[in-house]
């Protein structure tokens, strides 16, 4: 019974055990903060990465698109199979009722070219065909578009707007060359310069591939690669746009049976907005079909994008299913995860690496409750003896302390927990206010693309936080409760 | 009752021994007030110390009842210095966290696990109250200690070592730091709780006015103890101090 009100009376009269709590408090608050930010932030990157990419890829490396032949026909001369063809064969095949969508793509770097400001910007980017309502089945892409966001048939058709942007274009490019082209004043005679090098000849194109006019089809780019971002003078970030919807941009990149340079133009009708700065900086969304045409791929694809019904239950089983499908080719399946493997298991790693770090700083409280508790112990040395001289035994007496070191990190976790609580719930007012405060953008919103600080609170992660806590508290209360059960009790008396 | 054998004790510290004891004999008979005088520094409190089990001797028996106490096991002792010995120090030693009544309590809380104690706690509830009205406390229940007189602290801490009905109270210099006047009192309240409880005392002192009170003096000198007629003029009514 003693113990007990011991352990209670000295939690109320001792100022030093509030610094003990606060220490505790103020580690487990930190820990459960840290840890609800990064797992915020991991799992919104998941998301991200996740909502972009389909669950399971089958490509391939060749930049002239898959080659899979029929099955059935026995000579050499079987049958290419057409993209559509491949996804019809892995709807029957014994996977096929585990798959919820199938979407074939075509993939391929490219380079973008647009006018800005009297100059052309040349970006190098990934250029993706794409049937956009089957894509849109597969998931991860109309819910990142801004202006079709959410339809589930979405298109590359022009918006009223953007038809009206793109007369308004060619009337104004005529116009300028118009006043260009003046016929030159008489009198004036120009001498060819012999120096002058030869003129680069034009990239001629297969008559019956390459697209050079705009045929009013849609093209859905990055967000990042349309809109402008600086800082102006004032140290603001600025956005600018730099393609509305009904400009035009021309889209270079290879194909043809010789893999040469092929070139389009497309209007761009929307922009694809994901948020994640890598996918919104390079990606740029043409029809397959056209992209097909352009590249001559005679209706191939480069990749197939497979949405599952249930993806953590059935990943394996489909993927084992699809290698069999497929056989022995250069024709690659993988899961997201797979995909993305080595960033997921670097998040991982950094999230490992930060709970280590901050748990040697929680470390560092305990040496604070070893040293406060020495102190406690010691001015309570009389009060040993009298409890010793009163019939305690040295156990009650290490338990005492003991309890008293349980009581303080159970308290401080307590305290610590709502803490850190109500810190992640408040994270956005707080960093407001603190920019506010110091000036300095604690969260740079242009860095991480997110409007906000991610949290995810796990209450496994919490409960662990606290149950480490309150054992640091308790170890390092071992220490100095069983120098105070040793004491003698003499020696305690005669001690002022 | 309480009977010291052949006790030897010499405190070691490198070189230096302090030999304090040296074949100490006593004996205190049941139900008397004995009190041990002699210089600073003869082992007064050693001694004391020794017969409440508080310390082990080098040598020698400490026997009560017959039954040797000074080698027994952990458990049997503290379960001893709760039940048989009440102390008494001169400087009070009462907790200062707890109040009045707590402090008074705190064998009780000692000897009953939390279940046992709120069995029992209204009785032990009234003993306490009862001891400390007893000893003129009856109304500073709830203070703590800090906020007590020397004297009143002295009470309290009478008050506590009476609480489990000891059989034996062992004060060292109960008035050690107290004025004569509150000393007298103390004494005498000691002489009252000998005389109507029944409890043996064992008081060590300086102070040769109160020893007046007391049934037998010993004086300690060169390790050992003496009978002491000398001082000793029995005086049965301390009233009269
Ligand atoms: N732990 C110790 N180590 C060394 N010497 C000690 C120790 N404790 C006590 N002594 C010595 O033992 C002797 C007896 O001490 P004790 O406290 O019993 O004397 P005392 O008679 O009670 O004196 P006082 O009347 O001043 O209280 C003293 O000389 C003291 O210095
Ligand atoms: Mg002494």
């Amino acid at each position: 019974m003693y113990k007990l009100l011991l352990c209670l009376r000295y939690l109320q009269t001792r100022y030093l055990a509030f610094i003990c709590i606060v220490s505790v408090m103020l580690g487990v608050a930190t820990l459960i903060v840290v840890n609800a930010v990064m797992s915020g932030f991991s799992t919104k990157l998941k998301d991200r990465l996740h909502g972009v990419l389909s669950d399971i890829v089958i490509d391939t490396d060749r930049i002239e698109g898959m080659f899979v032949f029929a099955k059935n026909a026995e000579d050499d001369r079987r049958p290419l199979l057409t993209a559509d063809q491949i996804c019809k064969m892995i709807e029957d095949s014994p996977a096929g009722d585990r798959i919820e969508a199938v979407s074939p793509t075509i993939e391929v770097f490219a380079i973008l070219q647009f006018p800005f400001r009297g100059q052309t910007q040349t970006k190098p980017v990934r250029l993706i065909g794409i049937d956009p309502v089957r894509r849109a089945a597969v998931g991860g892409f109309s819910e990142y578009l801004v202006r079709q966001r959410g339809l589930p048939n979405p298109s590359f058709d022009l918006s009223p707007d953007a038809l009206l942007q793109h007369d308004w274009n060619k009337r104004r490019q005529q116009r300028e060359d118009e006043l260009m082209n003046q016929p030159e004043p008489p009198g004036v005679i120009r001498i060819p310069d012999p120096n002058a090098p030869a003129p680069i000849p034009a990239p001629r194109m297969d008559l019956d591939k390459g697209m050079p006019e705009a045929k009013l089809s849609g093209v859905i780019p990055g967000y990042t690669l349309a809109h402008l971002r600086y800082r102006n003078l004032a140290g603001d970030v600025m956005e600018e746009v730099a393609l509305s919807p009904g400009d035009a941009v021309t889209i270079t990149t290879i194909g043809g049976a010789n893999i040469r340079p092929v070139w389009g133009s497309f209007l761009v009708t929307d922009y694809i907005k994901t948020e994640m700065s890598e996918y919104d900086q390079s990606f740029v969304y043409v029809p397959l079909d056209q992209l097909q045409k352009i590249r001559g791929m005679d209706g191939r694809c480069t990749a197939i994008q497979i949405r599952l019904k249930n993806y953590d239950q059935d990943k394996a089983f489909v993927t084992a299913e699809l290698k069999k499908l497929f056989g022995e080719s250069d024709i690659r399946i993988a899961t997201w995860e797979e995909n993305q493997g080595p960033l997921l298991a670097a998040i991982d790693v950094e999230r490992g690496i930060l709970n280590l770090l901050l748990f040697m700083i929680v470390g560092v409280a305990g040496f604070s409750i070893l040293a406060i508790f020495t102190m406690i112990v010691s001015e309570k040395y009389r009060d040993i003896g009298i409890l010793k001289s009163l019939g305690a035994s040295s156990g009650g007496v290490m338990s005492i302390f003991l309890g008293y070191g349980l009581l303080l990190g159970t308290v401080g976790c307590g305290f610590g927990t709502v803490l850190g609580l109500w810190i992640t719930y408040r994270i956005n007012t707080i960093e407001k206010f603190l920019t506010e405060v110091t000036g300095v953008a604690v969260f740079p919103r242009d860095v991480y693309y997110f409007k906000d600080i991610p949290t995810n609170i796990d209450p496994m992660n919490v409960l662990l936080v606290n149950l480490g806590a309150i054992a640091i508290a308790t170890v390092f209360s071992i220490l100095p409760s069983y120098r105070a059960a040793r004491l003698h009790p003499v020696r305690a008396l005669r001690f002022e | 009752m309480l009977k010291a054998e052949k006790l030897f004790k010499t405190y070691r510290r490198h070189a230096v021994q302090v030999r304090v004891l040296t074949g100490l004999e006593l004996e205190v008979r049941t139900g008397e007030f004995l009190s041990i005088v002699g210089a600073s520094g003869s082992g007064k409190s050693t001694l004391l110390h020794l017969l409440g089990t508080l310390d082990a001797p080098d040598s020698g028996t400490i026997s009560l009842d017959g039954k040797r106490i000074d080698n027994l096991p952990a458990r049997e002792r503290d379960l001893l210095r709760n039940k048989t010995f009440g102390y008494i120090f001169q400087f009070y030693h009462l907790l200062p966290e707890l109040n009045t009544l707590d402090n008074v309590l705190m064998p009780a809380y000692i000897a009953h696990s939390t279940t046992g104690w709120w069995k029992s706690r209204a009785k032990w509830r009234a003993r306490a109250e009862e001891l400390l009205k007893k000893v003129g406390l009856g109304h500073r229940l709830k203070h703590r200690p800090r906020e007590l007189s020397g004297g009143e602290m002295q009470r309290a801490a009478v008050a506590r070592a009476l609480l489990a009905h000891p059989r034996v109270l062992l004060a060292d210099e109960p008035t050690g730091n107290l004025d004569a006047e509150t000393g007298g009192e103390i004494v005498r309240l000691l002489r009252d709780l000998n005389r109507e409880e029944g409890v043996t005392i064992v008081m060590v002192t300086h102070n040769l006015d109160i020893v007046h009170a007391t049934d037998r003096v010993v004086r300690m000198v060169g390790g050992t103890v003496t009978e002491d007629s000398r001082s000793f003029q029995p005086r049965p009514h301390l009233a009269a101090i």
